[in-house]
């Protein structure tokens, strides 16, 4: 059963973050993460680490791809696709560049020596992976890298409501809504006036 | 060996009673939403000063099965220039994220069936009420998927609208939760209602919390006064503008599907799950009691659904974001003050 659902989850994962590399289409390309983030989440229930999952799940599928979906869905697919221009030393430098890497994780992996590799894998402890166990590391052991990381998330909030603000040119601190950005003319394509419904502008492409 | 591995470790129940009670739970909930179709269209009915359905069968009660029927039997159109497979692949995963979300839900604690302890719950794990806030996040893609693969600008902004709403609103129901979490000391909705057996109903110290999951609740489901996703007036339909027939009988039972399982959770999380005050009440009862306090819920979304005119869009997102998510934050900082202190 645990071979089953391991190779399922491993194979969907590969699966998707192939299909996120490789498809043209920038909308199917999001959805292939999407599916590989959910598979990935999978790999982390067979190794019982379910708060890591369902975070997994919540942040990344549930909200960090929702604005990826967003922002392809309203600017449009690129009807094209991303075929870039691919000259004979770019495909070679990416050769390069994927050998380099794969090089890298090799000597990585097995430098940490995996000793485990060829037993039947570490014990199971009772509160391993819930959330309380989580809770307690991040409170304990880990309580400085869990500080820092939220005062980044902190400066990351307030910088991008910075960006917001110069980019778009708002005059009143009160007035920074989704509204106000979506009635902006290459949304609307210039036909949002005040007081309309105004995404009612349509997206590009349809 | 000395430890079992991470992954073969089951539940304590057998492989066959996991299936059967598996079965059991979505067959017993999943008919509860041509219950809930017919009690809307006759409360609707009553609420309205008319009777709502009275043709099909005995006072129109077999007018939910009638529309189902008709559904299913329509032409299932699926338009030229849509994405075909995603077209066919979102109503699916909205009823699919609808039903997971089942398996948290407690019906009663640890009982004997044929001499095997089994709790009358799908799963209970560790994460308890995340696992329903994972799917909640997966049932996006259904929405927005269903409305971008349609080729339409009606899908497509009805989708637009949805999805922005259950994002938006997902976070603040994700911090009313918190109050409850952090006074029960447990994310499993059985240690929850088995708190609530011995101490007090959280909506009562958690009210501002309750109050913040209802509404939040209300939108979640895209249920009136929230349902600007298929504000008819302005977009036909919505995301589902385009669907027809059985694909669009399972985007209507998703919703349907997701009010009674918010209504589950109401129960659950708010409102003492099976327990039944001043009554030591039998383990039989419990399922029933369960069921029952999930009616009044949904007597009263209905209830809801004929009262209130529906919102505008713009105040729809800033009650949303400048209202309940401050609220909540507020209630989750006082009850953290208090458990601590109080403690």
């Amino acid at each position: 059963m645990a071979e089953f659902f391991f190779f399922l989850a491993a194979i969907g994962a590969v699966g998707g973050a192939a299909g996120t590399v490789m498809l043209r289409d920038a909308f199917y390309s999001v959805l292939a993460l999407v599916t590989h983030l959910i598979f990935l989440a999978m790999l982390f229930l067979l190794l019982r680490a379910e708060f890591v999952a369902a975070a997994q799940v919540i942040v990344y599928a549930g909200a960090v791809m929702v604005l990826y979906v967003f922002v392809v869905g309203y600017v449009g697919g690129l009807e094209a696709g991303l075929a870039g221009r691919s000259g004979p030393a770019l495909r070679v430098i990416s050769v390069l560049f994927a050998a380099a890497l794969f090089v890298e994780l090799t000597i990585a992996l097995v430098g940490t020596g995996l000793e485990a590799i060829n037993t039947e894998g570490a014990g199971y402890r009772a509160p391993f992976g819930e959330p309380s166990e989580v809770g307690r590391l991040f409170l304990t052991d880990y309580l400085v890298a869990f500080e820092v990381a939220s005062l980044l998330l902190l400066v990351a909030a307030v910088g991008a409501v910075i960006l917001a603000r110069r980019r778009s040119g708002l005059g009143d601190a009160n007035e920074i809504s989704v509204t106000d950005f979506l009635k902006r003319d290459e949304l609307t394509k210039g036909q949002g006036e005040t007081g309309e419904m105004i995404e009612a502008g349509g997206p590009r492409g349809i | 060996m000395s430890a079992p591995l991470y992954a073969e470790i089951g539940y304590f129940e057998p492989w066959w009673m996991q299936i059967a009670k598996a079965l059991a739970i979505f067959l017993v909930v999943f008919n509860m939403v041509p219950m809930a179709l017919l009690a809307d269209r006759k409360l609707l009915g009553r609420f309205q000063h008319r009777y709502g359905p009275t043709r099909v069968g005995p006072f129109g009660l077999l007018q939910a099965v009638a529309d189902i029927g008709k559904l299913l039997f329509k032409q299932q159109f699926v338009p030229r220039d849509s994405r075909k497979w995603l077209f066919i692949a979102a109503p699916i995963i909205s009823m699919v994220t609808a039903a997971a979300t089942l398996a948290i839900i407690p019906f009663s604690d640890t009982v004997d069936i044929f001499g095997v302890k089994t709790g009358l719950y799908g799963v209970d794990p560790s994460i308890g009420i995340l696992f329903a806030f994972a799917f909640g996040g997966i049932a996006f893609y259904g929405l927005m998927l269903g409305g971008w693969s349609s080729n339409s600008k009606y899908s497509f902004l009805g989708s637009m609208r949805a999805a922005a709403q259950l994002i938006s609103y997902e976070i603040a129901q994700g911090l009313s939760i918190i109050g409850v979490i952090m006074m029960v000391g447990s994310l499993s909705l059985v240690d929850i209602v088995t708190w609530q057996e011995q101490n007090v109903w959280l909506f009562i110290p958690q009210f501002v919390g309750w109050l913040v999951f209802l509404v939040a609740g209300f939108a979640e489901t895209n249920r009136p006064p929230f349902d600007l996703a298929e504000g008819e007036a302005e977009l036909v339909g919505g995301y589902f503008t385009e669907y027809s027939g059985g694909r669009f009988a399972a985007f209507f039972a998703a919703e349907y599907l997701n009010m009674v399982v918010v209504s589950l959770l109401f129960t659950t999380i708010f409102f003492g799950g099976w327990d039944v005050p001043f009554w030591d009440q039998p383990n039989w009862i419990e399922p029933i009691v369960v069921l029952a306090k999930m009616w009044v819920f949904i007597f009263f979304f209905i209830w809801v659904r004929a009262t209130l005119p529906r919102l505008r869009y713009d105040q729809l997102m800033s009650f949303g974001w400048k209202i309940l998510l401050p609220l909540a934050t507020l209630n989750a900082l006082v009850t953290a003050v208090l458990v601590v202190v109080l403690d």
